[in-house]
């Protein structure tokens, strides 16, 4: 899909854009980390579990797929500012609702990510015509008590890192610390780092259920959805649940050799399924 | 300086292997290991050890609270305190104390110790803690972001609750209650005295600091290593142009004592051993979810307590697997475990005669400046005989030389303030007289 008529200005503003760049923008109280990245088709793009930092591969793999990506924050990733209103799902879902209507996402096409996932689907639920369509890489949301997801925080942080991708080194630009850093720079580094965890952290504590079964058949947006094939996270079983729950399911596709953060450990060939699976 | 008998309550017949064949004795203990006719006994042992302190010399019994957890059998504190309420008299009674973000709504909280406080005359402590992250995150399934949030919300609701001379209503984030009515009503005015469990947080540091609360470093890893910590408040203190009282200030304190130093290193051996390396055998994962700690936390480094003794730990029980072939004795610590002198070297436990723990103790208090010291004078899996000898050493011998420090320079503000034992009612099974007139 080339929308070159889309209301979405940002994106429009991306297709002009050949560099990853990010900039700071306010919505509401907060104030919201914005990457863009690549020329062509613009798609938004919500993270998952460890934001979108500067160097997240879907940024640099972008451009070989002819996809300007714009993608925003939720309050606390990645630095953006945290908000005091995240008590519930439903707050994340007001801050998602804001952000896509701030960053001119609205009403276009959205590629999200393991939690973003989850707040994008119940944003779709209460606003059918937030997204053109969702292409979502291993979403979160769903439990089943005989196959749960596995708790990514009762554990290290290092075997949380194994957790995440097949290959640990793939999210370094997240869990290492930037060569060059010292003092009070450094802590704050990991500081900010502490707040995306957080973040992610609060959106699926104690189980990542919001009940968003009981709305799920409002979610007629079309979904395409991705599993990778190692996901350590969260069963491949449940790409089947996904499937069987949501109304409108395009497609779906198994990466090989991926974990859960699907586009970190393969992002070449996300952004390859994301550009065929544009409407 | 006053001081009190502080009990863990830990299950103490956990099996010799425990570390090398479980991952932790906190959260996901195997349920499969609590035997009740164990439980039963230790309940009402602990219960006789805290009856007994409440008779030898200390001030005070304290109680606290803990979750899925194979070192404390007390989920509910309050529990214990009423238990002893009525057969200690005259001790004060410290709960240190109720997890108030567990709680839905709080004025469970309120209302527990308000009766509590009316059945002792006013000789309770209310302790609020935060709760360590194994208690309140994963145990009890509390969102790691909100957790403060709903705590400070919470001791709020229950202070005004207690205070207030209206029914008000409470229109909070996290609880709505149009009727707040807190019947009974604390015997203490305005209300009991409230002291604050801490195991690192800077913000508690503040929080205690701003609010003239005391604050209480309930550690496991004794004077020496708490010293950092003890000083980090303090230092608050004096920022905020407040004076160095004492008495605002609680630690906690592993003590060991016996007639002879040689027969406190041969009594108290096994029993530290059991507690240091198997009832602290907590698994690593569960010490940290990200949001427990405030940002100001991350930013300071300080490690928590709990997230030492866990990081510790899995250090060693990844260290006893690699080295899983080497020999180790039923009673003695493994090649990768803390040894018994090693616990008295580092400070965890002040071992000696009561001469010697009577030094160390001096020392503990006039360097930390601890008015209010939290005695764990049973540990492990000791008996009751054994935690009866040390608890009157320590209760006769030890005490009678401390109590005076600090109370002619400072007041204890933070101390409860009962009824007079004139207005108190004691407990009274004597025969009816009306039955004796007919």
């Amino acid at each position: 899909m080339t929308d070159t008529t889309s209301p979405n200005a940002l994106a429009a503003q991306a297709t002009t854009t050949t560099a990853s760049t990010m900039e700071r923008l306010a919505v509401g109280n907060e104030e919201i980390v914005v990457q863009s990245a690549g020329t062509g088709t613009p798609v938004g793009y919500l993270h998952g579990m460890i934001g979108t930092p500067p160097g997240a591969p879907i940024l640099a793999a972008a451009d070989a797929a002819s996809l300007a990506v714009t993608a925003p924050c939720l309050p606390g990733f990645t630095g953006s500012s945290p908000s005091a209103i995240t008590r519930n799902i439903h707050d994340w879902v007001f801050h998602l609702s804001a952000i896509i209507d701030a960053t001119g996402l609205a009403g276009g096409p959205l590629v999200a990510s393991s939690v973003g996932a989850m707040v994008a689907l119940e944003v779709a639920a209460i606003r059918p015509d937030a997204f053109s369509q969702l292409i979502l890489l291993s979403p979160l949301g769903l439990w089943d008590d005989e196959d749960p997801v596995v708790d990514a925080y009762a554990t290290t942080l290092s075997a949380q890192r194994r957790l995440l991708t097949k290959n640990p080194a793939a999210t370094g630009v997240f869990f290492d610390d930037p060569e060059g850093l010292e003092g009070d720079e450094l802590v704050e580094y990991g500081v900010a780092r502490y707040q995306t965890r957080t973040s992610a952290a609060s959106l699926v504590w104690p189980i990542p259920d919001h009940n968003l079964t009981d709305r799920i058949h409002r979610v007629t947006t079309p979904v395409t959805l991705l599993w990778g094939d190692s996901d350590a996270l969260a069963p491949i079983s449940y790409l089947d649940r996904w499937a069987a729950a949501l109304p409108n399911v395009t497609a779906t596709h198994t990466v090989a050799d991926a974990g859960h953060l699907i586009d970190w450990d393969q992002p070449a060939a996300v952004a390859e399924i994301v550009a065929g699976s544009l409407l | 300086m006053k001081t009190a008998f502080f009990h863990l309550m830990p299950y103490p017949d956990l099996p010799d292997d425990f570390p090398e064949t479980h991952r932790s004795v906190w959260v996901d203990i195997d349920p499969g290991l609590y035997d009740p006719k164990v439980g039963h006994r230790a309940y009402n042992d602990y219960i006789d050890e805290l009856e007994y302190a409440a008779s030898v010399g200390f001030d005070a019994i304290g109680v606290n609270e803990h979750h899925s957890n194979g070192y404390g059998l007390m989920p509910s504190p309050n529990i214990i305190a009423a238990s002893v309420s009525r057969s200690c008299p005259d001790a004060t009674i410290i709960v240190l104390g109720d997890s108030v973000a567990l709680y839905n709504p709080p004025l469970r909280v309120a209302e527990e110790l308000a009766m509590l406080d009316g059945i002792t005359g006013g000789r309770m402590v209310a302790g609020f803690p935060v709760g360590s992250p194994m208690d309140t995150i994963f145990a009890y399934g509390q969102n790691p972001s909100t957790v403060r949030e709903r705590y400070h919300e919470g001791v709020e609701l229950i202070t005004k609750a207690w205070t207030s001379d209206e029914v008000f209503s409470f229109n909070g984030n996290y609880n709505k209650l149009r009727y707040v009515n807190v019947w009974p009503r604390p015997v203490q005015r305005p209300h009991p005295p409230i002291w604050i469990p801490g195991g690192g947080s800077v913000d508690t540091w503040d929080w205690c600091a701003e609010n003239d609360l005391v604050y209480c470093y309930l550690s496991y890893f004794g004077y020496k290593a708490g010293l950092k910590t003890m000083n980090g408040f303090w230092n608050r203190v004096k920022e905020l142009g407040k004076e160095p009282n004492p008495f605002q200030g609680g630690f906690a304190q592993f003590i060991a004592c016996a007639d002879t130093e040689a027969e406190a290193w041969e009594l108290y051996r096994e029993p530290a051993e059991y507690f240091f390396n198997t009832c602290l055998h907590v698994y690593a994962g569960y010490a940290d979810p990200p949001g427990y700690k405030t940002p100001n936390t991350v930013r300071s480094g300080v490690e928590g307590m709990v997230e030492r003794a866990a990081r510790e730990a899995t250090a060693r029980a990844e260290a006893s697997a690699a080295a899983k072939n080497e020999p180790k004795g039923p009673l003695s610590a493994g090649p990768n475990q803390l040894t018994f002198e090693q616990m008295v070297e580092k400070g965890y436990v002040i071992l000696g005669d009561p001469t010697q723990v009577t030094e160390q103790v001096h020392e503990l208090c006039t360097n930390m400046n601890i008015g209010h010291l939290m005695a764990l004078a049973h540990f492990g899996n000791m008996s009751k005989d054994l935690v009866k000898y040390n608890t009157k050493l320590i209760g006769q011998k030890v005490l009678p030389e401390l109590r005076n420090l600090f109370e002619d320079e400072w007041e204890d503000k933070w101390w409860p303030k009962p009824m007079s034992a004139e207005e108190r009612q004691l407990r009274d099974l004597s025969e009816s007289t009306i039955g004796a007139t007919k």
